[in-house]
């Protein structure tokens, strides 16, 4: 006879005691033992007991009501049991809506609602599942990319070494052709010396005869030979009509006569040689310098791209040098990771939503998004932007582009290298 | 955007072609000045002196209802008609119009609720000078003088106000074009047809010979205006008019009206909105006069009397002897002139000094100008604030009975961009704990700016995400503008087009214009036909995807036509009978009553609606709320929210808010912060924000300012029972909800002027901080001997005196008033609905007198079952001789509340012995109390007793 009072007084206390506690976790359940009095967890105040979760809100700190809304800033514990346990505001007590899964929190209203934990459990620990399956599968990927990265990444080191070898050799044949350049110019400027020296000391009246034959045709017409140098021979040669006093022209007034022009000069190759010689010279110079500029650009481009943050693993690095697109409705997004963002409307105008900028998540999660800025200006607003994040997934693609606030775009970027084993740690702490 | 580019096509690039050249400020050069509105510049070029406008006293007929006399004018000898009533509840209404129109002028309908109840006048004494009328019991009398023509309006010897003082009574007849062929034809046949008439009536009628005489005069006066018309000369803009490219072809020439109203004794007067000026209106001598012509203003400039989106011809005056108010119905456009005798004297200024032996009585005279219809003015005769907002009231009816969901916090901007932006700012909310009842979709959720259709790829199941609000017990506002696409595959525009049911333009044709769906029609509101229709489309049926939390918004009712004359339709326009010219203040107004017709309509007549609007004309009150349009992010467009909705507050409008953080422009979070917080002390609460602007959804700004926001909504959400109330008052008796100080203090001058604070009903002081990096406020506390506590700390100050109070960023000044009862939920949860059931806590401050009043008003929050069922709780709640009492204002009634006494807070108390709460039913219990006598602030704890039931607190 006494089992089922006993088991009656049981079911009793345990009732009393699960209202009484209403709304607090495990951790919580010492500061709520059944005495005569309650202190408000803060130590502000001394209540009855009976004044716990009475929906009449005692302490400042809300501690007495955390099974009610009562207090303005209590919160309720949702136990969850199936589930994953949480704190709601106690604002959302009995307001007609279910929040927790175990409907603890509308224990006195009108809405019936279900305990949908057991379910969402299964479904979670499903997600999560799957979620750990694409987790692996993303791991591994991305270990092929950073080994492909590693690879690429060594491929570029070595075309930089080449590039930098090319580079080298043009550097040296550049020397030589600035020397060969400097010297052919040095001779053609001596050669011009000459004649500005032997127009000076002739009459006046060539004089005004030489001034109207340029330097450089004198010399053209003495430098017979064309080889830039004009030969005592050669001057005396053109020289034999000339009126001289003697009408002998030794060896050395060849060189100091040969400075006279007139009509000395006129069909003389020396000159010319040696000027059409220091044309040549500038134009292999030219060509040789263009080159160097490339290879030049060439490398610098590739120390810049080399630079770039592609992650302590460098697993960003495969990005490079590709882009990936989507469509939205009527628009035709690309992000080329690393380089730039675009919108492509119907009628194909494109609009630049922002250049690499760089990497902007939290700093616990640096590569976790990336900044694209300074794109096509707004209508009196700033320059578009674009913030990608990145998101772990098997697969390598642009899952969406939104522009939430004008000309401020965000678009979701999935790849296996976002993902990170520090994400396998919260996938097992959500599992129940 | 693109995006919003390309869809706007060339429409927004014609726009914006506009828009640019005004850079940051509204280009004046868009909109007329008086000078360039001909009628206003043919009006205003007649000054003062001695009207040419004569009574013929033996014209006079009085009846029991109303008394009739003629005037004439001595240079044209065009006759007018004059009607005069006393109306019941100390109303004088004149009425002027032409004897023999040419046609019938414009007499605005569905503005009057109903024919307003007149009172007998009787004839106290005449001569051939005039007369003395009496204006039932209070001594009032009016005189009526010949020649010159005018009215004084007299109670004992005292002139409260007189008409045609200043003989600028100007009536532009109708006439015929006489620079055509059909004028010509027309005077002949004229003069035919009366030389018929005389010979049939003098054939049919016995007593022809006293007949004869008759008509004999009135040709004589037909011929005598024929001879005037001749002299008149034809002035330019009188029968065609340019302004920019568009010229209105004003087929009936000029018709506009004028009268002066002189108030001796006045020297402030109010109202007259929709203007971005001061409370204080200002004398306009000198200067522009105020316009009322409802205008779509791009990016409206502050301070000046520019018109904007809505026009109430309503003005008050006040002195501390007596408040009166001016009704001028007339919904053609309006300009109004104020000038003062501190500027110089007029003529009556004058005499009166001559009457009255004093040359220092101030005066305020006002001059009405519209450009067609009739004279129609009621002369509300106070004396009180009080009595003159129930006068008008009486006219115009009151405000709408608002949902209180309606009352809560509005999250808006143009535009949440899709269904998932949606869900994403509703979780916003809720993972930062900020209650909000309503979000928004402005014109990009259409497909097209096809309203009542849905985009289908961002809002592919608009059923599913209302019903997802409907799950957190919230609502939504989607917007529908009275512009009509023009596509045949648009089963809105076909339908209105088949049924004629469209604007049309002067030739005719369907009206058509720019807006944002590029070319546009524009319904037809002011026809009836065309009204019902309208409000058939809100039919759940019929608006596919809406559900019974879809509620609406109607914007751009002026109408906005980008491509018009001043940004609005043509005045040529025809709608039936009339010229747009005729009703265009009208307009916005029927656009909302179809709407909300709609709502009411599509729920059986069960559901009160809720509708905003940006037009609004007299009576717009009766349909919902109004937002004082598109505003700008700077500290001066939050200051001038209060003076706006002051002037609306004054007129009837009592549902009245500013987009909080300012349309315009990016606020800084400081001003952001502000704005919430003088916001939530405004009737309608609800953030706003244009496309161009950066999103600021009120957690955007870190977690300090993010906590400040959620504060000051939070206090919205615990004081809504009161902001009911108030409404609930508001609906009833059409006493303002936010107030300007004066209204309850008329004789303390000090608050005339005042309109950086305000009162909300009786009992709550608001101060809000809208100065930058403030760091503290100078509040006005009115009433000599009363006290007011602070609602936040409970201190208590005295009355009648400037207080200056610190301030940090978290500050709202916010003062009860001591004598006053304020019923709170202090329990703020995620909405509105979700508080229904949550008990009160009673906010009790004492008078110095240990005395105080309040009251308790509760129903289902959103039927018309109140009314039709009078299911409602009224409860007096008093404290007197140490006992606090509830008992029912409304034996009537029945209606039954979960919601419970949680606690009563009193201020200014001392400290009881014992706290005996006394049912009805004899039963007493002790209640526990905490008293803190540093702020001598009584705490009761739990009474729990049902909030609809009698009770009483007795401290011993």
């Amino acid at each position: 006879m006494h089992c089922p009072i006993l088991i009656a007084v049981v079911i009793w206390s345990s009732c009393v005691d699960s209202q009484k506690i209403r709304g607090i976790s495990l951790s919580y359940k010492r500061f709520y033992r059944e005495r005569k009095s309650f202190l408000c967890i803060d130590g502000s105040k001394l209540i009855p007991f009976d004044q716990v979760n009475d929906d009449y809100c005692d302490c400042a700190d809300g501690s007495d009501e955390p099974g009610t809304a009562a207090c303005p800033d209590g919160r309720f514990y949702c136990t969850n049991l199936g589930y994953r346990p949480h704190y709601i505001p106690s604002s959302r007590v009995n307001d007609a809506i279910c929040d927790c899964c175990d409907a603890s929190d509308e224990y006195n209203s009108h809405t019936a609602c279900q305990n949908t934990c057991r379910n969402l459990g299964q479904r979670e620990r499903a997600e999560v599942k799957s979620q750990m399956r694409a987790l692996d599968q993303g791991l591994r990927l991305k270990q092929q990319l950073i080994e492909e990265g590693v690879l690429t990444w060594r491929d570029k080191q070595a075309q930089l070494r080449d590039l930098q070898r090319v580079l080298d050799d043009l550097q040296t044949q550049l020397d030589d052709l600035r020397k060969e350049d400097a010297r052919r110019k040095k001779e053609v400027d001596a050669l011009r010396e000459l004649e500005i020296g032997a127009l000076e000391t002739e009459e006046n009246s060539h004089r005004s005869h030489i001034m109207n034959e340029s330097p450089v045709s004198i010399f053209y017409e003495l430098d017979s030979n064309r080889d830039g140098r004009l030969s005592a021979k050669e001057v005396r040669a053109k020289l034999t009509d000339i009126q001289d006093g003697e009408r002998v022209l030794s060896e050395d007034e060849a060189v100091i006569r040969g400075r006279v022009p007139g009509r000395l000069v006129k069909g003389e190759p020396v000159l010319k040689a040696a000027v059409s010689a220091a044309e040549k010279a500038a134009a292999e110079l030219k060509k040789v310098e263009d080159a160097y500029e490339t290879v030049y650009m060439e490398i610098r481009d590739l120390r810049e791209k080399l630079a770039t943050d592609y992650g302590p693993e460098r697993e960003f690095l495969f990005l490079y040098n590709q882009c990936f697109q989507l469509k939205v409705h009527e628009y035709f997004y690309e992000l080329c990771p690393f380089n730039q963002v675009t919108q492509t409307s119907a009628s194909g105008a494109e609009v630049s939503l922002g250049k690499w900028g760089s990497w902007a998540g939290s700093p616990q999660h640096r590569y976790s998004q990336m900044k694209y800025e300074n794109g096509e200006p707004c209508w009196q607003g700033p320059t578009r932007n674009t913030v990608v994040t990145l998101t772990c997934g098997t697969e390598t693609a642009l899952r969406s582009v939104k522009e939430p606030g004008k000309c401020q775009y965000v678009a979701e970027f999935q790849t296996p290298v976002a993902c990170r084993p520090a994400l396998r740690q919260q996938g097992v702490h959500s599992e129940l | 955007m693109a995006a919003f580019i390309v869809r706007m096509g060339p429409v927004l690039m014609l726009w914006l072609a506009v828009c640019v050249s005004g850079s940051w400020a509204v280009d004046r050069g868009n909109f007329k000045t008086c000078d360039q509105s001909t009628f206003c510049k043919r009006q205003r070029a007649l000054k003062p002196g001695q009207s040419p406008y004569r009574a013929l006293l033996e014209t006079l007929e009085l009846t029991n209802t109303k008394l009739t006399l003629q005037l004439i004018n001595d240079n044209n000898k065009v006759r007018l008609l004059l009607e005069l009533y006393r109306l019941q509840g100390n109303m004088t209404r004149v009425k002027i119009n032409e004897l023999k129109p040419l046609k019938p002028r414009f007499e605005v309908p569905d503005v009057l609720i109903n024919d307003p109840p007149t009172e007998p006048l009787s004839l106290l004494s005449q001569d051939e000078n005039g007369m003395v009328l009496s204006l039932g019991a209070d001594s009032q009398r009016l005189i009526v003088s010949a020649k010159p023509f005018r009215l004084d309006i007299m109670e004992g010897r005292e002139v409260l106000l007189s008409l045609n003082s200043r003989g600028l009574l100007a009536f532009e007849h109708l006439r015929i074009r006489k620079d055509t062929s059909l004028y010509q034809i027309k005077t002949k046949v004229n003069s035919m047809w009366e030389n018929i008439k005389w010979v049939f009536s003098s054939l049919a009628d016995p007593e022809g010979a006293e007949k004869k005489e008759e008509t004999d005069a009135a040709s004589e006066q037909t011929e005598g205006e024929e001879a005037t018309k001749e002299d008149e000369k034809v002035e330019d803009g009188m029968w065609e008019e340019t302004f920019k490219s568009h010229t209105d072809s004003k087929p009936n020439g000029p018709t506009s009206i004028s009268l002066d109203f002189s108030l001796p004794g006045v020297e402030h007067v109010y109202g007259i909105p929709e203007h971005a000026d001061t409370l204080k209106l200002k004398t306009t001598d000198g200067g522009e006069p105020y316009r009322l012509y409802n205008l779509d203003v791009f990016q409206y400039e502050l301070f000046n009397p520019m018109a904007l989106y809505g026009a109430i011809p309503v003005m008050l005056s006040h002195s501390p002897q007596r408040t009166m108010g001016l009704f001028w119905l007339n919904a053609a456009e309006t300009w109004v002139d104020i000038s003062s005798n501190t500027a110089g004297k007029t003529v009556f200024g004058q005499m009166l000094d001559y009457v009255q032996g004093s040359s220092e009585t101030p005066q305020t005279d006002v001059r009405w100008i519209s450009e067609s219809g009739i004279i129609d003015v009621f002369i509300m005769l106070g004396p009180t604030p009080t009595d003159v907002f129930a006068q008008y009231a009486s006219l115009t009816g009151t405000q709408a009975f608002p949902p209180l969901a309606a009352l809560a916090y509005h999250q808006c901007r143009w535009n949440y961009n899709d269904q998932e932006d949606v869900a994403a700012v509703d979780q916003g909310f809720d993972q930062h704990d900020i209650p909000y009842d309503f979000i928004w979709l402005d014109i990009e959720h259409a497909d097209g700016k096809r309203y009542f259709t849905w985009d289908p790829h961002k809002f592919p199941q608009p059923k599913e995400m209302l019903q997802g609000l409907e799950d957190k017990r919230r609502k939504m506002v989607a917007i529908v503008d009275p512009h009509i696409k023009v596509d045949n595959s648009y089963k809105i525009h076909s339908e209105i087009r088949s049924r004629g049911f469209y604007i049309k333009n002067k030739d005719g044709g369907d009206y058509e214009g720019w807006c944002w769906p590029g070319n546009s029609g524009y319904p037809d509101f002011t026809n009836p036909e065309m009204r019902a229709w309208w409000a058939s489309m809100f039919a759940y049926d019929q608006y596919e995807g809406s559900r019974e939390n879809l509620y609406t918004w109607n914007d751009m009712n002026e109408p906005s036509v980008f491509n018009g004359p001043e940004v609005t339709m043509h005045k040529d326009a025809v709608h039936g009978n009339w010229e747009h010219r005729d009703l265009h203040n009208i307009y916005g107004l029927y656009v909302q009553m179809a709407t909300a017709e709609g709502l009411i309509q599509r729920s059986g007549g069960v559901e009160r609606p809720f509708v905003l609007t940006r037009a609004f004309f007299a009576g717009s009150q009766r349909y919902g709320a109004v937002w004082t349009g598109d505003n700008a992010a700077e500290w001066d467009h939050l200051k001038i929210t209060i003076p706006m909705c002051l002037s609306l507050g004054l007129v009837g409008v009592s549902f009245c808010g500013a987009d909080v953080g300012g349309f315009f422009k990016s606020p800084s979070p400081e001003l952001l912060v502000r704005w919430y917080q003088t916001g939530a002390y405004q009737p309608f609460f609800r953030a706003h924000a244009h496309l161009d602007t950066p999103r600021r959804e009120p957690w955007l700004f870190g977690p300090e300012n993010t906590a400040l926001i959620r504060e000051a909504v939070r206090q919205r959400y615990a004081l809504l029972p009161y902001w009911y109330q108030l409404f609930y008052h508001a609906h009833r008796t059409g006493q303002p909800v936010m107030r300007a100080l004066w209204v309850e203090y008329p004789q303390d001058t000090a608050t005339f002027s005042m309109d950086d604070q305000f009162l909300l009903g009786r009992d709550l002081l608001v101060h809000p901080v809208t100065e930058e990096g403030a760091r503290g406020v100078t509040a006005y506390l009115p009433g000599n001997g009363e006290v007011w506590f602070d609602v936040h700390t409970f201190q208590k100050h005295n009355g009648g005196q400037n207080l200056y109070i610190p301030v940090t960023m978290s500050s709202i000044p916010v003062f009860q008033r001591g004598g006053s009862i304020i019923p709170r939920k202090v329990r703020v949860r995620r909405s509105s609905s979700c508080m229904e059931h949550d008990p009160y806590t009673l906010y009790v401050a004492l008078s110095p007198k240990r005395f105080a009043q309040g009251e308790l008003y509760i129903d289902d929050g959103h039927t018309f079952s109140y009314e039709k069922q009078k299911e409602f709780i009224y409860r007096r709640l008093a404290f007197a001789n140490n006992t606090l009492s509830s008992r029912n204002l409304a034996p009537g009634s029945q209606f039954t509340t979960l919601s419970w006494i949680e606690k009563i807070v009193i201020l200014g108390a001392s400290k009881p012995s014992k706290v005996t709460l006394k049912m009805p039913d004899g039963k007493e219990s002790q209640l526990e109390f905490d008293f803190d006598a540093s702020m001598s602030v009584l705490t009761l704890r739990k009474p729990g007793v049902n909030a609809g039931v009698d009770w009483t607190v007795v401290l011993q």
